[in-house]
């Protein structure tokens, strides 16, 4: 993540690469490239605190109950990450609205990039209604990628579909090497430690 | 023989939902809750039926009242039935407070089923 204390727009400006989040109640904008990946925009508006987590799924097939098989872990994990910061922040997940953008389809990636795409839009769908979190807004799928800047405190979003990859070319680098991880530590779980 | 529960404790009903998923087949009723507070009196329901409980799992962070704060009230009634807490806080200084609180363990999420099911089957009697 980097942090630009004085951006053009006069607040402190915070861009997420793949794979990061983050959350705060202080007056900002957080912005990102999501390609292939997800990105993630959480906020209780009544008490001004946001979040955005940047993400992909590595579902390389449709799978029925999407929530309860391993390749969702990585969704759920950030996901969590960012509600537990809100949560500490003093936020409730029952006063959250959610904004979903990304996981377009197209081709240069290893894999299937139409199932890899179904399974991140299902897995969203399925995470925020079980949650009982409102789709506020979503932009996702196709073959584009979208700039993303979220103001945490209010929720507002503006977002660009980019074409031809235009400004994007560190993103799609750091996207790979992400992606790339996401699929090769398949098996990392948290520790367990007895008392 | 009396009815032993697990309770699931946690913000998040897709977590509750894996965890309930994953220790189905190990034949215990699972009661969730969506936070200390919540499981608090989902406790004191099931002991007022003349039932028990028999494991608790749950987690940090959570509105209302959170998972240290419940291993603390837990255990001021309670200083046998396993308490295992289930985070994405792995920080040394929150596994210690778990600790002192009175947990029996500390599982750091994304959680392996089996790893789950084994530490459930190992504390619980
Ligand atoms: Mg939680």
């Amino acid at each position: 993540m980097l942090r630009k204390e004085n951006s053009k727009y006069g607040v402190p400006m915070y861009m997420l690469h793949p794979g990061d989040y983050y959350v705060t109640d202080q007056k900002c904008l957080m912005g990102s490239i999501a390609g292939i990946t997800a990105v993630v925009c959480l906020y209780d508006p009544g008490r001004r605190i946001g979040g955005m987590g940047h993400f992909i799924i590595p579902g390389t097939q449709g799978t029925e109950d999407i929530l309860f098989d391993d390749i969702s872990k990585e969704g759920i994990l950030k996901i969590e990450y960012i509600m537990g910061e809100i949560v500490k922040l003093g936020g409730d997940r029952k006063d959250l609205k959610a904004k979903l953008f990304g996981a377009g389809s197209y081709p240069g990636t290893d894999n299937n990039p139409l199932t890899l795409s179904r399974s991140n839009i299902t897995f969203l769908h399925d995470y925020f209604r079980n949650e009982g979190i409102p789709i506020i807004k979503e932009s996702l799928g196709g073959r584009h990628r979208r700039k993303v800047l979220f103001s945490p405190v209010d929720g507002k979003v503006f977002m660009k579909l980019l074409e031809n990859n235009m400004d994007a070319s560190k993103f799609i680098e750091l996207e790979k090497q992400y992606v790339d991880q996401v699929f090769r530590s398949g098996d990392t779980y948290g520790d367990v430690i007895m008392f | 023989m009396k009815v032993k529960h697990i309770m699931v404790i946690d913000d998040s009903n897709t977590i509750r939902m894996s965890v309930q998923h994953t220790l189905k087949e190990l034949g215990y009723p699972i009661t969730p809750a969506e936070n200390g507070f919540d499981g608090l009196n989902k406790i004191q329901d099931i002991c007022s039926k003349g039932e028990d409980v028999a494991m608790c799992i749950v987690d940090v962070n959570m509105p209302e009242m959170d998972g240290i704060s419940f291993v603390k009230e837990f255990r001021k009634t309670d200083q046998f039935t396993p308490v295992i807490i289930l985070t994405t806080e792995s920080g040394s200084a929150k596994i210690e407070e778990g600790k002192n609180a009175g947990a029996s363990g500390w599982l750091v999420k994304p959680f392996e089923p089996s790893a789950l099911k084994t530490t459930v089957q190992r504390l619980i009697r």
